[in-house]
């Protein structure tokens, strides 16, 4: 009965021993994957007089890039960017703006956001990286291309435009693969944030719309 | 016998740490309004130039400037590049970092951009480009591992070259009040028969020690 326990522990340390193996061998042949985390810093910006709804899809939550290797001998790319792009646009849009309201479906006829000016609308429409054994550089590199939609309360069009993001960084001693894009991928996101704060009014649709709604601020303070 | 081991293994230590690259570096230097009593209680910030698509000011190099300057006079007081980055976020990224000093005058305009750099009490801003990049490099090592030990035969050299500029803004007059120059270039070698030995040219060493000198004349009442 003893021996038999032995024999059970024995086999049960033998089977974990072969599963850890089975989980290492598959992970060196599997992706590299990299989730993207990053707190960012508070922005020194004025905020604009205004009431802005931002809606992030489903889809802009959970951004996951995927590229599957061309070839057997090449292992495949996941980066995972969702959790770090609503810490980013989270804390851009906080400062940029007076009052900010999450929604939690997209605006249309039917679910009109009445306490919102107009609605934030950002994807991810692209993300492009580039590592050495591509490029043969020391240079880690990472590009983000994003929709930006603003609508009205109701989901109309008020403007759209695109935006991109690039970020880089130096191969480093002792750093990993995965380490460095996830480096070159926060530089991006920062830089994206960065784009979206400058360019923001002057977007020419933009610019128009800020107009009007600090003329219609301006009406509803001048009214008795 | 033991003695005689470690005799050789010092002079081998020693001999490794001497033997040194030769390095040949050029400082130019044109500074005007220098501090007379020195930067006193105001902050400096030391920042490397990111927006060329070829190169980045390497965040070590600035790193070691800040450390030349403040390990010979700590009472300089210089903002963490990082510190400042964050604090005035979305304004000095590659992006958006201003390229001449009157740009200054328009980021002072805003509120939030203004309270910010007051509280950092910055007095100067010293823009840093620049890289060390290495030039040529050529011949071959092989190392073995044999049941009788291990070691290397071959010969190698390479050859790196600095080029960097700093450039010092004034943020109360908000001009331009310096620039410095520095090119370096240095041959390092690696002879082998059985332990590489390198002699390394301390090529940005070099380069980061002559910016630092330059920069802590300028801005220390000291020297």
């Amino acid at each position: 009965m003893l021996g038999l326990t032995i024999t059970d522990k024995q086999y049960s340390s033998l089977r974990a021993t072969a599963l850890g193996l089975c989980l290492l061998l598959l992970s060196a042949c599997g992706a590299n994957q990299v989730i993207v985390d990053s707190q960012f810093p508070q922005p020194a910006l004025d905020p604009i007089p205004v009431t802005m709804g931002v809606y992030f899809s489903e889809d802009f939550k959970t951004h996951t890039f995927v590229d599957e290797p061309e070839a057997e001998t090449e292992r495949g790319w996941i980066v995972e960017t969702g959790a770090a792009q609503i810490s980013l646009w989270q804390t851009i849009l906080n400062a940029m703006f007076e009052q900010v309201v999450y929604l939690e479906q997209a605006p249309s006829t039917e679910t009109p956001s009445a306490q919102v000016q107009s609605v934030l609308i950002p994807t991810v429409s692209d993300l492009q990286y580039a590592i050495p054994a591509h490029t043969n550089t020391k240079v880690f590199e990472l590009w983000l291309k994003y929709d930006i939609a603003l609508t009205n309360s109701t989901g109309d069009p008020l403007a759209q435009w695109s935006m991109t993001a690039y970020g880089k960084t130096p191969e480093a001693f002792m750093q990993s693969n995965q380490d460095a894009v996830g480096a070159a991928a926060i530089v991006a996101l920062r830089d994206a944030g960065a784009n979206f704060a400058v360019n923001f009014p002057k977007v020419p649709a933009v610019s128009e719309w800020l107009k009007q709604a600090d003329h219609g601020t301006s009406l509803r303070e001048d009214a008795p | 016998m033991k003695t005689s081991t470690l005799t050789q293994a010092i002079c081998l230590t020693a001999l490794i740490g001497v033997l040194q690259g030769c390095v040949t570096a050029k400082v130019d230097e044109m500074t005007y309004n220098p501090p007379e009593a020195g930067v006193g209680a105001s902050s400096v910030v030391l920042l490397g130039r990111r927006h060329a698509s070829n190169y980045d000011t390497e965040r070590d190099f600035v790193q070691c400037v800040r450390n030349h300057i403040q390990g010979k006079d700590n009472t300089i007081e210089i903002v963490e590049e990082s510190q400042f980055l964050d604090a005035l976020y979305p304004w000095f990224e590659p992006r958006t970092a201003p390229m001449h000093p009157g740009a200054i005058r328009e980021l002072l305009a805003q509120p939030a951009v203004a309270s910010k750099i007051q509280s950092l009490d910055t007095q100067y801003m010293i823009w840093i480009d620049g890289n060390t990049e290495r030039t040529d490099a050529s011949g071959s090592m092989t190392c073995g591992v044999g049941p009788t030990g291990a070691g290397c035969f071959g010969f190698g050299t390479w050859s790196d070259e600095s080029n960097y500029e700093a450039v010092i803004w004034d943020f109360s007059n908000q001009a331009e009040v310096g620039r410095i120059n520095t090119t370096t270039s240095g041959q390092s070698y690696m002879p082998a028969v059985v332990v590489p030995i390198p002699i390394i040219a301390p090529v940005k060493g070099t380069a980061c020690d002559g910016i630092g000198e330059q920069l802590l004349q300028f801005l220390s009442a000291k020297y």
